[in-house]
């Protein structure tokens, strides 16, 4: 995982400041209460910052639930997988 | 008339959940039956990876890269897996531990006593473990109810109706926990 991340980043020294996001996408069977709850929990945001992302998956399909470098992106996307949500992550401008 | 509550905070921090019998069994059921699952897929992690369950509980993490989807699977799975198993291990140890079990010497009232809802105290740990728990089991469910995206169940047959019910039931039972906990 770091190597590849190692590497990805030599190649592309440009682009070494372009931040990662992490995705949430919306699903038929996780709950909205459990998803809103997740993202304060998990993430310490207020609930009704929590209830604003959980609509936004929601209404949109899906919602960006954190900025920041590739590793801390992955390390969230297996915390939102341990909790069962749809998680992926990408780099900004994909 | 209200139904009483399923689950009720304690003073001493815990929550109270109350079953009945019934309920008890089910859980146990389809949980030692998750639990097989999870073991087979931690056994054999090419499993893991191609099985259609295994796609709703450890899903891509990359959406266009497959190889980047792989690697993070790799590194990933292993540990998701173990504790994936492990919440569904707490679910069965809270369940199997009734506050008021009843007492195996005297038959006479046993038939009664199984018919009593039953209490199960769960600390904050086991509440953590109980609401992932109860999604990997909807996940496992939704995928053998194949529900499409938009929601709608595509099984059909007699299993149909019942894996339904229950699917619905254990969604509603985690949205009882979330109120619960939720301060």
């Amino acid at each position: 995982m770091t190597k590849t991340a190692e590497h990805t980043e030599l190649r592309q020294d440009v682009q070494l400041d372009r931040p990662w996001v992490t995705l949430v996408w919306d699903d038929p069977v996780n709950l909205m209460s459990y998803v809103a709850y997740v993202f304060r929990s998990y993430f310490g945001i207020t609930p009704k910052q929590a209830e604003r992302l959980m609509l936004q998956v929601h209404n949109n399909g899906r919602a960006i639930v954190a900025k920041g470098n590739r590793e801390s992106m992955e390390r969230h996307v297996e915390a939102m997988h341990g909790y069962g949500l749809w998680a992926t992550l990408a780099k900004v401008d994909e | 008339m209200s139904e009483p509550r399923r689950f009720t905070p304690h003073e001493s921090g815990v929550l109270l959940a109350q079953f009945e019998p019934i309920e008890v069994d089910l859980l146990r059921l389809v949980t030692s039956q998750l639990v097989d699952l999870l073991e087979d897929g931690a056994a054999d992690l090419a499993l893991a990876h191609s099985d259609g369950v295994f796609g709703r509980l450890l899903p891509d993490a990359y959406h266009d890269d497959d190889e980047a989807a792989a690697e993070f699977r790799r590194f990933t799975a292993p540990d998701l897996l173990e504790r994936k198993t492990h919440n569904a291990q707490v679910v069965l140890s809270t369940l199997a531990a009734e506050l008021h079990e009843p007492d195996p010497t005297s038959t006479a009232d046993a038939a009664d006593e199984e018919r009593q809802p039953v209490t199960i105290s769960l600390d904050s740990d086991a509440v953590q473990a109980w609401l992932r728990c109860l999604t990997d089991l909807r996940l496992t469910l939704a995928d053998r109810l194949q529900i499409s995206p938009d929601g709608v169940v595509h099984l059909a047959g007699d299993d149909a109706p019942f894996l339904r019910e229950l699917y619905e039931w254990l969604g509603m039972l985690q949205e009882e926990l979330v109120y619960a906990i939720d301060v």
